[in-house]
């Protein structure tokens, strides 16, 4: 009853938490005014919102790539209105981050790419060549190890970024428009993906303008509109 | 830091380096010039200083002592002055003959203060326990009539022929000093010492060789600062464009949790080998400009500073400088691009 409990806690404590968040740039842009949410471990979130509703900037405060000028963040136990910058890599190991163009290192082959977020964080050379190769499995791109990004579709690169994305195992993955520029299809293959990996835990908070995707696949929804959270739904529905 | 890491990034670094090889290239052909030249600035001065030295040994002072010999020209010079005054005072008063104490010449044993041989070496003792005194050596008054006549150019020997007969050289001590920078404190100090009569000295040519020393160590200090600077800014300018070209490693690398540490390492060591082989290049670049140079001059030079003795000391000062300028200019540099996060690297 008791290891219930704690697990039951575990998995129903946020991630992520934005109590009275506000950013203005310094060039006067007001990009988020007092958001408010709270993210639960396990869940796949889809973040969306035209141009300009504060989307980039509730990742970046997210990944502490910029700071709030009020409120508190908290993400993955880690409090960024306090964190100092030294902190800042211990945070970022907690999280896997899939960008829309990909960034692959063009010079080192798929599997280089996939084990260079494992070399940063300072993993040993036969936990590196195990992980990137479970990593690669999981995202169907096994047999592509040797191939160079530039040989590789679309589609495939991105599914080489979830690889890195996944492979030191984190509680949190941050995708960025993922499928922005692939095709439909591989859209959906990459969805799936990321719904898969979320079925076993990984908590997914995912930002896409494709109203397709949020739809078929009937996940959270949090809608942005001028810096404000205008809608938060389960299912789907905008 | 782990072992494993410590060998990646230290492997990321020269991968870097041939990855940017034709910068690489450009910063060690600045960096051997600077050092090149550095290196010709040492031996220059180290050259100049040697021919300094032996100046220096060349630049004795000769201490003549208050011996016989100047108790006699002392008296001489008395006698010349009494009789004067005696030729003013015959006019009015009575003539009285004043006959000398002493010897043959008038000279009695307290009219001098160096009596023999050992009383001299005595003094020379005594002036050698002076600091900045290397050594002095006692001349006797037949040598140094000897010298005397040696220097005597022979369409005068004639007029010197008296030499022959008598001797009015006072024995001495050929003093040399081990720094012309103490020089004038030096010869205030022997002035004082009982027995001394006189100091024959080249002050002109201390002062010229201190004024010399002086301005050889300035101008090298100068040299080297602003050579190591232009080194500074040189190897931060390669690490800048090493950067600019790795921005979306540097980028991915924050992403997924890199330290500074991590990021800044394979900067630093691309800087260090730059460094490194800069510092190899020039010690041997250096060797054949040097042994070209002391060929053709060493004729005129007379003794140069030979290049095995300062070898060593020139690439430990290479290698610290390529070091320095690499892991400084790669610091600095890097240093400003790890404030950026992110997608901002792609507005670098």
């Amino acid at each position: 009853m008791e290891n219930f409990q704690q697990f039951t806690e575990q998995n129903v404590k946020p991630i992520i938490e934005f109590r009275g968040v506000s950013k203005t740039y310094q060039t006067g842009t007001h990009a988020l005014d007092d958001v408010n949410i709270k993210i639960n471990n396990g869940e796949f979130v889809f973040v969306v919102g035209s141009s300009g509703a504060g989307k980039s900037t509730f990742m970046k405060l997210i990944m502490r790539e910029e700071k709030a000028n009020t409120g508190k963040i908290t993400v993955n136990g880690f409090d960024l209105t306090k964190m100092k910058r030294k902190d800042v890599p211990m945070l970022r190991r907690t999280m896997g981050i899939v960008f829309q163009d990909f960034r692959l290192i063009p010079t080192m082959n798929v599997f280089d790419n996939v084990a260079f977020a494992m070399r940063v964080v300072g993993a040993d050379g036969r936990d590196i060549r195990k992980e990137v190769s479970k990593a690669l499995a999981k995202v169907g791109l096994g047999h592509k190890a040797r191939s160079m990004p530039n040989q590789l579709s679309g589609g495939e690169q991105q599914r080489v970024g979830l690889a890195r994305a996944l492979v030191n195992s984190p509680d949190l993955i941050i995708a960025d428009e993922p499928t922005g520029n692939v095709d439909p299809n591989m859209s959906y293959e990459i969805v799936s993906l990321l719904t898969e990996i979320n079925r076993k835990g990984t908590t997914i908070l995912m930002v896409t303008h494709d109203h397709n995707l949020v739809r078929d696949f009937q996940h959270r929804v949090i809608m942005l509109d001028s810096g404000k959270i205008v809608a938060d739904n389960v299912g789907g529905d905008i | 830091m782990k072992l494993s890491s410590i060998k990646y990034l230290a492997f990321e670094g020269v991968r870097n380096t041939w990855a940017n090889r034709l910068m690489t290239l450009a910063s060690v052909g600045v960096l051997v010039a600077c050092m090149t030249i550095m290196g010709l600035a040492v031996l220059i001065s180290e050259n100049v200083n040697l021919a300094i030295g032996n100046l220096e040994e060349q630049n004795v002072v000769i201490v003549s002592m208050k011996d016989y010999n100047w108790a006699l020209y002392e008296n001489d010079e008395k006698d010349d002055t009494a009789s004067a005054t005696q030729s003013t005072a015959e006019s009015g008063a009575e003539n009285t003959t004043q006959t000398p104490a002493g010897d043959k010449n008038g000279i009695k044993e307290t009219d001098y203060i160096i009596h023999d041989e050992k009383e001299a070496k005595a003094l020379c003792a005594e002036i050698e326990k002076l600091d900045n005194v290397l050594n002095a050596v006692y001349v006797s008054s037949e040598k140094g009539l000897e010298d005397a006549k040696h220097l005597i150019p022979d369409d005068m020997k004639d007029d010197f022929a008296f030499l022959d007969e008598e001797n009015p050289m006072s024995c001495a001590a050929k003093v040399t000093m081990r720094d012309m920078a103490k020089f004038d404190e030096t010869i205030r100090q022997i002035e004082k010492l009982e027995g001394v009569a006189s100091i024959t000295s080249q002050s002109e040519m201390a002062n010229t060789i201190n004024a010399l020393k002086k301005g050889i160590g300035v101008a090298g200090f100068w040299i080297i600062a602003i050579l190591v600077i232009i080194s500074l800014v040189i190897v931060s300018n390669t690490i800048r464009i090493t950067m600019y070209s790795r921005k979306l490693e540097i980028s991915i690398m924050k992403a997924v949790g890199a330290t500074d540490a991590f990021v800044r390492i394979p900067f630093v060591v691309e800087g260090m080998i730059i460094g490194l082989i800069s510092a190899v290049i020039s010690e041997v670049l250096l060797y054949f400009c040097y042994r070209i140079a002391t060929e053709t001059i060493v004729k005129s030079l007379g003794t140069v500073v030979k290049y095995g003795d300062m070898a060593f000391i020139l690439f430990l000062m290479f290698a610290a400088i390529g070091v320095f300028a690499g892991v400084i200019g790669s610091a600095i540099m890097i240093g400003k691009y790890l404030k950026h996060e992110g997608s901002e690297f792609a507005a670098i």
